[in-house]
């Protein structure tokens, strides 16, 4: 278990380096420096530019230093919001992104499960019908689709919420609608499937067969079973929280990570590209991790399978 | 007692037969009755896919996208680049005013005045000329063949003029209305135009052919990327196998469109192509992991230790034993992979990564309806029903086509 664990975090650590480095090599191979812009720069203005930046230094001393400031936390200056790092574009923007992230996470989670539950419980039934049509209707209309029309319907039309910004209670409701609509709809055709699946394993026969009451048959032997493929899109729903991320930002005009990332990369922004893009992939890494730690705790096969060899 | 008839006494028990009864088999046309057409693989498949109702609905569908793909804007009359000025931001409804006998009016959301026939076809946009401009007490004075008519939206909005129930009123030759007489459909544009006055129908068709094109020339990219990495690492296994997997178990830790943005900022959008080797280039893992843990289970048959006997090279084992016989799981995964290309084509379009204007895809042209969302909604509706039923489609023939060729995987 132990090991499991550490070899899991030496990985993280060496991923999230390896991203580091394939990004900063791309980045470094675009053709024509940070500073070609339609009208040429003075060469005398280009030298100071690139002197400032350390531009003029070897690729690998830049590499170097550029690994050497990420181990604390030190991204760069941005190149076209000047005067600003790239640390400091994440540190303003994090905490509105990770707010509303947080909020759709747990909306997927509380809503996602139960719903999926039910709509299994009651196979065939109205109820089924009707969420497996609002789940499907989830995963095939993109979250930028539902975050415009929430803003046409409910801020333009009803003027029940407002239209951008973070300010209010209220605020949040759109933003976190959309950005959970796909995952949560996808959370509950996953439930739904899976308890299905176990809802006809011989031990829920057994556990009925043995006299036990309907409610514990679900609550102690289906659940915790139905459960553990859904643990497991944990990953690729963080991921896909953090790419809505990008699209909501800009339609709600909240000023978070997503809306600069996009910003920079409507700018050509290298910096900002380069810093962003090893910040979100290490907090998906370290996030993966976090649920692959998890994971090991509630499902003993993980423990005793994958982490023994 | 007829002699036909045997009795057989066993012990006290009497059974009695008549002979007649029987037929003597005739073994040939049993034999015949027993052999039943062979299905191939791909036979069976079809058979069972055909049962399938939703995936029966989804190929259809698909056939249909790609069919209006292809053909749709050639069938228009404007190409999707024209751009009529006269006719901006017309929606695919028309609230019309009947000024006078025959003269139709529609008032667009920029107040500008059309003379529509009766039955939704546009005849010309209402001259405006400067000077009849009266913004202070907002009154325009438009010209209608020499005859002014008059557009007064005042109302509710000036001191002495509050408690209406219309916001405007229409001046014809004396006659003032104020009331929709019909709405009809706009027969010219039957999706309505864009705010540079270019067709949305011939756009929306435009746009599906620029989408698919994207993704399936991208899934076909991550076909032969991924199924050439996953066969030989599975083919060649141990070290080879050890360090290629934890390469995709690397790539797959990444949020992927991070890297497709990367890709597309480092090709500088130039053109359709950077878009579909920027998918085709990241999406393979995905593929590389299946194809690899079909061929390690393939590779253990008997058949492969044939072949390997009879000194077929690697190459041709893979490419003419392996390969093949994994075709069906991999065909699901292409199928699954069309959709979510096209939606990861359609975000890349939205933040502005997309195909470059007057191209357009379905993120373009959702994305340029953003701006006017409010006044004309019809503009992002069309290219997001397009997306939606793309997705529904591709979507319900996937999970047929698994039930078919992959029935181990079938559910329920």
């Amino acid at each position: 278990m132990k090991n499991y664990f550490i070899k899991r975090i030496i990985y993280a650590v060496f991923t999230i380096l390896l991203i580091a480095t394939i990004t900063f090599f791309l980045m470094h191979s675009i053709p024509g420096g940070p500073f070609t812009r339609e009208r040429p720069v003075p060469d005398e203005i280009l030298k100071i530019l690139n002197e400032k930046y350390h531009l003029d230094d070897p690729l690998v001393v830049q590499y170097f230093d550029y690994m050497k400031g990420l181990v604390t936390f030190d991204l760069g200056p941005s190149y076209s919001k000047i005067g600003t790092d790239v640390e400091e574009l994440i540190i303003a923007g994090f905490p509105a992104s990770a707010k509303i992230g947080a909020l759709a996470t747990f909306m997927i989670i509380i809503i996602g499960i139960p719903v999926g539950m039910i709509s299994a419980l009651k196979q065939n039934r109205p109820v089924d019908y009707m969420v497996m049509f609002f789940a499907t209707l989830g995963v095939t209309v993109p979250s930028f689709v539902i975050a415009t029309l929430i803003i046409y319907f409910f801020a333009g039309i009803l003027g029940w919420l407002p239209t951008f910004g973070l300010n209010s209670a209220l605020s949040y409701i759109g933003p976190v609608i959309a950005l959970s609509g796909y995952s949560l709809s996808f959370v509950a055709r996953l439930t739904r499937s899976s308890m299905l699946e176990v809802l006809r394993q011989d031990y829920i026969r057994t556990a009925r067969a043995n006299g036990l009451k309907e409610r514990s048959v679900i609550a102690k032997h289906a659940m915790k079973n139905a459960l553990i493929p859904v643990v497991t899109y944990i990953g690729p729903m963080i991921a896909a929280i953090l790419t809505g991320s990008f699209v909501v930002e800009r339609i709600f005009a909240i000023p978070g990570m997503g809306r600069y990332f996009v910003e920079s990369v409507t700018n050509r922004d290298y910096t900002t590209i380069l810093g962003m893009t090893v910040f979100y992939a290490a907090f998906y890494v370290i996030m993966v991790l976090l649920v692959d730690v998890a994971y090991a705790f509630i499902d003993p096969r993980i423990r005793f399978g994958k982490g023994s060899n | 007692m007829p002699s036909s008839i045997q009795e057989l006494d066993l012990g006290k028990v009497v059974i009695s037969m008549d002979k007649n009864k029987f037929v003597f088999v005739d073994k040939q046309e049993i034999e015949e009755e027993e052999y039943r057409k062979s299905l191939t693989y791909w036979q069976d498949a079809w058979r069972r896919l055909k049962k399938h109702k939703l995936a029966m609905i989804g190929l259809i569908g698909v056939v249909l996208i790609v069919l209006i793909g292809i053909f749709g804007p050639m069938l228009t009359q404007f190409s999707y680049s024209d751009q009529v000025n006269d006719y901006k931001n017309l929606p695919p409804k028309l609230d019309l005013y009947k000024v006078d006998d025959d003269i139709y009016i529609y008032l667009s959301g920029d107040y500008f005045l059309f003379s529509v026939a009766e039955n939704g076809r546009l005849i010309k946009r209402l001259e405006l000329p400067k000077e009849n401009k009266d913004i202070i007490n907002k009154v325009y004075t438009y010209v209608l063949d020499g005859e002014p008519v008059i557009l007064d939206f005042s109302y509710n909005l000036l001191p002495g003029k509050r408690g209406y129930d219309y916001d405007f009123t229409l001046e014809y030759k004396g006659n003032i209305t104020h009331d929709v007489y019909k709405t009809v459909l706009n027969k010219i544009y039957p999706f309505g135009t864009d705010s540079l006055g270019r067709d949305m129908l011939t756009r929306t068709m435009y746009g599906a052919r620029i989408s698919l094109i994207v993704a399936f020339v991208a899934t076909l990219v991550n076909f032969i990327i991924g199924v050439t990495y996953g066969a030989i690492a599975g083919y060649e296994g141990g070290r080879k196998d050890n360090i290629m997997m934890r390469f995709v178990d690397i790539v797959n830790s990444i949020p992927l469109v991070l890297y497709v943005i990367l890709l597309m900022v480092l090709l500088r959008n130039q053109g359709l192509w950077t878009i579909i080797l920027a998918l085709g280039s990241v999406y393979w893992v995905g593929m590389a992991r299946l194809v690899r843990g079909q061929i390690l289970a393939l590779k253990e048959q008997e058949f492969v230790l044939a072949a390997r006997t009879l000194g077929v090279s690697k190459k041709k084992i893979i490419m003419r034993h392996l390969i093949p016989n994994a075709m069906g799981p991999i065909i699901v995964a292409m199928t699954m992979m069309i959709p979510s290309a096209v939606f990861t084509e359609s975000f890349l379009s939205f933040i502005g990564l997309g195909v470059s204007a007057p191209m357009a895809s379905w993120g373009t042209l959702a994305n340029n309806a953003l701006s006017g969302l409010i006044t004309y909604p019809y503009q992002l509706f069309y290219p997001a029903l397009a997306i939606a039923i793309t997705m529904l489609a591709f979507n319900f023939l996937g999970d047929g086509l698994r039930d078919a060729l992959d029935p181990r995987l079938r559910k329920g």
